[in-house]
């Protein structure tokens, strides 16, 4: 008994009614899930783990996204841009000062370029008084200049220090994360990698859960929920959307540091019209009022997508598209919530004495 | 710099830009829908033209087939899905952009990556060293001539004051009796049919193929997101305001600042003009009525 | 069973593993290389008496168009070498998925290809982006590699073939020509890439050496499809010719626009209809005076490329054209197939340095050969004209070797590994000195 009410004390921050998943059940299962996920390079070697990897740090842009819409309203077609200047950053700094050191200092540079670049650009709209759809519209022009900008800088003229930006081509040839201490250096790839990215999506996935189910996070579904009354209760609902905008801004970016080094490679692409929707629909999909929705729709998409294009199929995007719809359509709230409710009420015929109240998001 | 040309590249503009965006706006504004398939319908209409033209059908009946078949594609789809996600408004995002995925492999699969063009009819207008298609001087005759005929539809006609009413309060609408679900579905279809014109008038002058969309995409959005909540007026001022923009630095300085001088300003005037710029228009209008 | 496990002995993960080159040199040890690929699954080509080939080719997405025939024609390549008997008696299988025109996509499935196909050799990409944003995990894991565009020239890789002719060549074949016929004043519309701004360079580099002048110069964004300004452009210039380097489904709008406006110029061109076969697509008149220098398009009047015709007709009856990259993949499977049988292995490294001696090749096109010093071809080039009903003709032909890398650079493959893309502009004053 004392060890399992360590442990729910433990669990206990992370846990509210903003989030699926608060039974010793649900946490005894994700443990055991995080370890077969840490053991995954040991079985199915380095190739696999990068592979993996990828879908990993796309889960870290799809909880940007998640937090921004699912928990305050507001729908961001933007977050492929503070993904993509953090990865233009890191590149530009990493190449410049190629050292150990310096690759070290790329990641949270890069990071906080992204930062400061999502609060600039949520102090223009929240303070803008720009309201609601014209907030995702903005957003999806944000990206469709940072594409037509980045696209044509391929002249010799668009060089910072030595390192040429290459309009569509992009910018090749990014060194990896190098994490070193005196002379013993770690350079993450394969493996390394994927453990990285994987402790860093866990990270972010608790701390996100205690945001939520914390004063701040309720702030925030009281925002999404009604604006004007959240306001009128004597919250400063610009201040709240636009630290949110940040905090999302700084995911994404991270995510786009992870992205520029997996492929050691970064183009205008990023900020392109389908890249800025593809964080939209893994989160719609999946839940957008779930943080794990998220999580697990961002993996199993680009998975999905992955699996469909190496087959060579011609159908591959009419696929993808009709699950999309299909999703949409029938599963309005999202699977991983669909999922949740008909697991509880398995349970619930099965168990004589339910749970503790447990939580389904609204 | 030679003011014909000027002229020219301006009226060439607006009339891209209108075109581009007035099936959007019109879906957007009444039924506050964001056709993420917009850029496909278009396809859609460029496509059906196409098709009816290398078929031997006259170019003028070649476009109205093209307007057809994108209507009515409109039509069954919003009986299908869109009308399933009106109170999920963010959510017909996602499905409006599956729909374009699926649209444009699907045309891929059917009739290949290309198909063969119909050439640019009516010949060319010669001025000085310099000379202009006859037919983009039409377009944007056309482009004008779109807007005034939604004005009378909208302001004029019975069916225009029931869609007013039904977006304005549609359940007063329906409580005076307006079927609102018909007015959804027509506005749905016009829309649609509006993006399948501007595929048809474009077919003669772009190149035809599946990924054809997208290349309307940034000047609807544009034109939308800065035109504010009133459609025609918003959209008619957004073509105006960037057709000069566009035209001046494009003039001056290159295709490549002439986007991002439109791309700039719609940036600066969502910041400035909350609603846009009808916004700014009903402001001096109150203003100057209040005096 | 494992007896040709020997190129099975690449590590699953490339980066990590010993290199194929180092695990190979230790020779001798052909038992632990043959468990090493019996244990990761023999995947290779060895394992399975198969030669397995990767052709990563676009179906769809924004290079379909390009991509597709690339990909038809290597098939028909390999199923035509499958019926004489494979490569080493062997029968070849392919991995062929479609990368969508997405680099991102390209650079897993590379990856895949390499570490869990274990391809023996690859063709991946159409666009020169795509060609960048693999080359390094390419390089890293020194896999033998096919690119086969037309490209702006100036790769020197060891593991990386370019087969496509190169700028120089084709400028090189098309701009002398043009200069003799219609004068010195030349006007430059390129896309608004590196391949556009690599190739508008080369346009000043070839217009220096033959006194000719580029008066005006304009870089178009791929996404452009609006050409009123450009044309207002080129006639306020009033040009002797026009140098079209335009890229892509948006940039063909311009043909139809330019003569919707009475544009009537010589155009030369070293991207648009060998590739997007625009003279088969657009209504005449619209590429009426557009001068290519190419390598191959379907109208070389020669049997033997007659014969080629049929077969891929024969193969894909409802294709609408066979262009320039449709010969260039055929051509290239044939070589490597050629490079295998006198090594008498797939053994990348060996049959690199087979392909490193240079090579005759007997292409649709002509008799062409591999100049193995820089891993680029010697291309049998022709001027080809549009006349006004879209019919082709061929105006000029003769051999063009590379040589820029060759001649300029000097660079020897054979000596010095090296995966670096040299630029005009560092070699040649005229490339750089217009350069704002």
């Amino acid at each position: 008994m004392g060890i399992g009410d360590t442990f729910d004390r433990l669990c206990r921050p992370f846990e509210g009614p903003n989030t699926i998943g608060n039974t010793r059940r649900f946490w005894i299962g994700f443990v055991v899930v995080v370890l077969a996920l840490l053991g995954y390079p040991i079985g199915f070697g380095g190739y696999a783990a990068s592979s993996a990897a990828l879908y990993l740090l796309y889960a870290i842009l799809g909880l940007s996204l998640s937090i921004i819409w699912g928990y305050t309203g507001i729908l961001s077609f933007g977050q492929v841009v503070f993904f993509g200047i953090a990865g233009y950053s890191f590149a530009l700094i990493s190449m410049n000062l190629s050292s150990t050191l310096t690759t070290m200092l790329a990641l949270p540079i890069s990071v906080a370029v992204a930062t400061i670049a999502s609060l600039v650009l949520g102090y223009f709209m929240f303070y803008g008084e720009v309201r609601d759809v014209y907030v995702t519209i903005l957003t999806l022009v944000v990206s469709i200049v940072m594409n037509t900008f980045m696209a044509q800088t391929a002249g010799s003229e668009w060089t910072v220090g030595s390192v040429a930006l290459g309009g569509f081509n992009g910018i090749p040839a990014i060194p990896s994360l190098t994490f070193s201490v005196g002379d013993a250096s770690v350079v993450l790839d394969g493996s390394s990698f994927y453990w990285f990215t994987l402790i860093a999506l866990l990270v972010v996935y608790l701390g996100l859960r205690a945001l939520v189910n914390g004063r701040f996070g309720y702030t925030m579904v009281a925002t999404r929920e009604d604006e004007d009354r959240t306001e009128m209760l004597g919250y400063d609902v610009r201040r709240i959307k636009l630290l949110v905008f940040g905090l999302g801004g700084a995911l994404a970016g991270f995510a786009g540091v992870l992205y520029a080094t997996w492929g050691n490679y970064v183009s205008p692409s990023v900020f392109g019209i389908t890249f800025a929707s593809i964080p939209v629909v893994w989160v719609a999909v999946g839940g957008r009022r779930s943080l794990l929705g998220a999580v697990v729709a961002t993996v199993v998409i680009e998975w999905f997508r992955q699996q469909l294009s190496a087959t060579g199929s011609q159908y591959a995007m009419v696929i993808v598209g009709a699950v999309l719809l299909l999703a949409i359509l029938f599963v309005p709230e999202g699977v991983i919530p669909r999922l949740n409710v008909a697991l509880l009420n398995v349970r619930d015929r099965s168990e004589t004495t339910p749970d503790s109240p447990d939580g389904t998001p609204e | 710099m030679n003011p014909l040309n000027l002229l020219f590249l301006f009226a060439d503009n607006f009339a891209f830009i209108v075109l581009s965006a007035v099936g959007l706006a019109v879906i957007f504004g009444m039924m506050g829908v964001i056709n993420l398939g917009h850029g496909e319908f278009i396809m859609i209409g460029a496509y059906g033209t196409t098709l009816s033209a290398n078929a031997g059908v006259p170019l003028p009946l070649a476009m109205v087939i093209g307007v057809l078949v994108t209507a009515v594609m409109g039509f069954v789809l919003e009986r299908t899905i869109i009308r399933r996600l009106y109170d999920r408004l963010l959510d017909s995002m996602v499905a409006t952009w599956a729909i374009g995925l699926i649209l444009t492999q699907g045309v891929r699969i059917a009739l290949g990556n290309s198909i063969p063009q119909i050439s640019t009819p009516l010949g060319t207008i010669a001025y000085g060293e310099f000379s202009y298609s006859t037919y983009r001087v039409v377009l944007s005759v056309v482009a004008l001539a779109v807007l005034a005929g939604l004005y009378v539809l909208f302001t004029r006609t019975e069916f225009g004051i029931r869609a007013r009413a039904t977006i304005q309060d549609p359940d007063t609408a329906r409580a005076l009796g307006v079927d609102t679900d018909r007015m959804y579905t027509s506005t749905f279809v016009i829309g649609s049919a509006l993006a399948g014109l501007t595929g048809a008038l474009y077919a003669p002058t772009l190149t035809v193929v599946p990924g054809m969309g997208s290349s309307f995409l940034v000047e609807a959005f544009v034109a939308v997101v800065i035109g504010g909540p009133s459609v025609l007026l918003g959209t008619t001022l957004s073509g105006g305001l960037l057709g000069v923009i566009d035209a001046l630095f494009t003039n001056l300085y290159g295709t490549f600042f002439g986007q991002i001088a439109m791309l700039l300003t719609a940036i600066v005037v969502i910041r400035l003009l909350s609603n846009g710029l009808t916004g700014l228009v009903e402001d001096v209008r109150n203003r100057m009525e209040g005096e | 069973m494992c007896l040709y496990a020997i190129s099975v002995s690449r590590m699953n993960d490339g980066r990590s593993g010993p290199s194929r080159r180092s695990f190979l040199a230790t020779g001798g040890t052909v038992a632990g290389a043959a468990l090493a690929g019996c244990l990761t699954g023999g995947g290779g080509s060895g394992g399975k008496d198969t030669v397995t080939l990767g052709i990563l080719e676009d179906r769809s997405g924004n290079f379909a168009l390009n991509g597709t025939p690339k990909y038809n024609a290597s098939m028909l390549a390999i199923d035509e070498l499958n019926d004489d008997g494979g490569i080493l008696g062997k029968q070849i299988e392919t991995f062929a998925p479609d990368p969508q025109s997405d680099n991102k996509r390209y650079q897993q499935l590379t990856r895949q290809a390499i570490n869990e196909e274990q391809v023996d050799a690859l063709w991946a990409g159409y666009s020169s982006a795509t060609r960048e944003a693999i080359r390094p995990i390419i390089d890293q894991n020194e896999q033998l590699y096919f690119y086969t565009t037309q490209y702006e020239g100036g790769v020197a890789d060891s593991y990386t073939f370019c087969m496509g002719a190169t700028a120089r060549q084709q400028l090189g074949m098309v701009m002398p020509y043009l200069i003799d016929e219609f004068g010195t004043d030349i006007y430059t519309i390129a896309a608004d890439y590196n391949f556009g701004q690599i190739s508008a360079d080369w346009v000043r580099v070839l217009a220096n050496e033959h006194d000719a002048n580029v008066i005006g110069e304009e870089f178009i964004p791929l996404s452009v499809s609006q050409f009123g300004s450009t044309i207002n452009n080129i006639q306020d210039a009033d040009p002797d010719f026009v140098m079209a380097l335009l890229v892509g489904a948006n940039h063909t709008s311009f043909w139809n626009q330019r003569t919707s406006a009475g544009l009537d110029l010589p155009f030369g061109t070293s991207t648009v209809m060998a590739q997007g076969y625009q003279h088969k697509r657009l209504d005449p008149p619209a590429m009426k005076g557009v001068y290519g220098g190419f390598n191959y398009m379907q109208e070389v009047p020669t049997d033997r490329n007659q014969d080629f015709v049929d077969r891929y007709y024969e193969k894909y009856p409802d294709a609408p054209y066979v262009n320039e990259e449709c010969v260039n993949n055929y051509f290239s499977i044939k070589m490597y197939a050629q490079a295998a049988e006198s090594v008498g292995s797939t053994n990348q490294e060996d049959i690199i340095a087979e392909l490193e001696k240079g090579m005759d090749v007997s292409a649709p096109e002509g008799d062409i050969s591999l100049q193995g010093k820089v891993h680029h071809m010697t291309h049998d080039m022709r001027v080809f004209r549009c006349d006004e009903n879209h019919d082709i003709h061929v105006m000029e032909e003769h051999k063009i070797p590379e040589q820029f890398l060759s001649d300029t650079v000097g660079v020897n493959l054979r000596e010095n590994d090296q995966t670096k893309q040299y630029v005009p502009a560092d070699y040649f004053e005229a490339a750089d000195a217009t350069r704002e």
